[in-house]
């Protein structure tokens, strides 16, 4: 299923790029090669351009050597004007480069020509392929210190037989969950600081301890290669987010909007772990049966 | 809400003092545990690169608006507000994605929006199921994931769908 999902997301962008793409030249939705008539005013050398008629207009300076039209690229300008500055193919791409091409002086008509934009869709996938790919080794080797922390107070509190009592408390309801993983595994300690983290919001910290929490279910897998049934149940509870208080970043951008949305978040995320938990145990008995 | 601040700290302390009450040798424990830190995020960077590619380049071509302006109208005639549509679909993709469309929704249909409210409470109440996924799979070197992302999804298309039923309720 991770496989059709995955290679369906690839496939897909690649036809909808494509095709995107071929829609574009077929309708010339950037005026490639196709020239433009704008009126300027002799004495200023300045001007107004319109992509099509009825559009906000944007104004532009003459050059000094009369080839190029100044016009500054950037939040200001029409959507369609953005859109060609940036996939323009000079380096600059500050300027929006158009090219003059004729200069009747008599009417004051300029004749220009939009620098050639083609491929959009597609150069856009190719660079978002490697931008990502950069940045998920990023992602990763952040998550390594902050893994590092984790683990080691995580150590700490395991020495210390603090998570031995903590599991304790909450066995009745992991015993429910995991009823095949004996009291005393310390994966249960693991995936109880898990819960527990996800439950106050603490992202990042829940993820070190469900990764700790996975490693320790993989020793008890009987079939190394494949999810057994309580990596499943424990991933699609960690997905529907247990949780007490809403994630730091939700506060971060909404504010103090957020404490109207305590309740029904906690509503929703109930309904969503219940179905989590629902769901694994009726997949695990299909398997079984 | 600003007495969050305080559970990491607090925390830490607890952990640590509990330590040394028990006499545990702290500090040597902690770099002991530490050490795994490294490897595991090592071992879950080809995880990571084929999930985040695949997702970005879902997004940047285009496809995933087709979709939603495709399935758009189903969404209408249940009731739901299609504008927190885009939420729904990107929500079990990326986390920073889903961050970008909550902020664009604000801007647009402002905080006190049944919209916005939607589309935070979704955010607020289900993960990024393939990152989750991806990562949790990826530090134990298994492709092959059971039913985890069914069950993920469907734990969040309910998510989705309480969430959008709650708020009605309450908000309007």
């Amino acid at each position: 299923m991770l496989s059709y999902l995955w290679a369906g997301m690839i496939m897909s962008s690649v036809v909808f790029a494509l095709a995107s793409d071929i829609s574009d030249e077929i309708n010339n939705s950037f005026g490639n090669q196709q020239a433009f008539h704008f009126k300027y005013q002799k004495s200023s050398r300045q001007g107004q351009a319109s992509f099509s008629p009825g559009d906000k207009p944007v104004f532009f300076n003459i050059n000094e050597n009369n080839q190029q039209l100044e016009i500054d690229a950037d939040k200001s300008l029409p959507q369609i004007w953005q859109h060609i500055a940036r996939h323009q193919s000079v380096e600059d791409k500050t300027q929006l480069g158009v090219t003059i091409t004729e200069i009747n002086q008599n009417k004051q008509e300029l004749t220009v020509i939009l620098p050639e934009v083609h491929w959009v869709k597609i150069r856009a996938i190719t660079k978002t392929a490697f931008d990502m790919a950069e940045f998920a080794v990023k992602l990763a080797i952040g998550l390594a210190g902050i893994m590092a922390l984790w683990l080691g107070l995580m150590r700490i509190a395991e020495k210390s037989g603090l998570i031995q009592y903590f599991v304790k408390l909450i066995y009745p309801v992991l015993h429910w969950l995991f009823p095949k993983i004996e009291k005393n595994e310390p994966v249960l300690g693991s995936i109880s600081l898990n819960m527990t983290a996800n439950m106050l919001g603490l992202g990042n910290a829940a993820t070190p301890m469900g990764i700790k929490a996975m490693q320790q279910l993989q020793e008890l897998n009987r079939h190394k290669d494949r999810a057994s049934d309580e990596m499943c149940m424990f991933l699609a509870i960690n997905t529907s987010s247990v949780q007490l208080l809403p994630p730091v970043t939700l506060i971060a951008i909404m504010g103090t909007g957020v404490s109207e949305l305590l309740l029904p978040i906690i509503l929703a995320t109930s309904a969503s772990t219940v179905a989590a938990i629902i769901s694994a145990k009726m997949f695990a008995r299909m398997r079984t049966s | 809400m600003s007495y969050s601040v305080l559970v990491i700290p607090v925390l830490i302390f607890l952990i640590i003092g509990f330590g040394l009450i028990k006499k545990v040798a702290v500090y040597d424990e902690f770099v002991d545990g530490a050490k795994e830190g490294f490897s595991t995020a090592v071992r879950i960077i080809p995880y990571l690169v084929a999930m985040l590619f695949a997702i970005a380049m879902f997004r940047a071509s285009g496809a995933m608006e087709s979709i939603i302006t495709m399935i758009s109208p189903l969404f209408e005639l249940v009731g739901i507000p299609p504008e927190v549509l885009p939420m729904a679909i990107i929500r079990p993709l990326t986390g920073s994605g889903s961050v970008g469309v909550l902020a664009e929704l604000m801007a647009q249909y402002g905080q006190d929006s049944i919209i916005v409210k939607i589309a935070a409470t979704m955010f607020g109440s289900t993960e990024t199921t393939l990152y989750v996924l991806a990562v949790y799979f990826g530090a134990i070197n298994v492709s092959k994931t059971g039913y985890a992302l069914q069950a993920g999804l469907i734990a969040d298309f309910t998510g989705f769908i309480a969430a959008t039923a709650v708020c009605l309720v309450m908000f309007s």
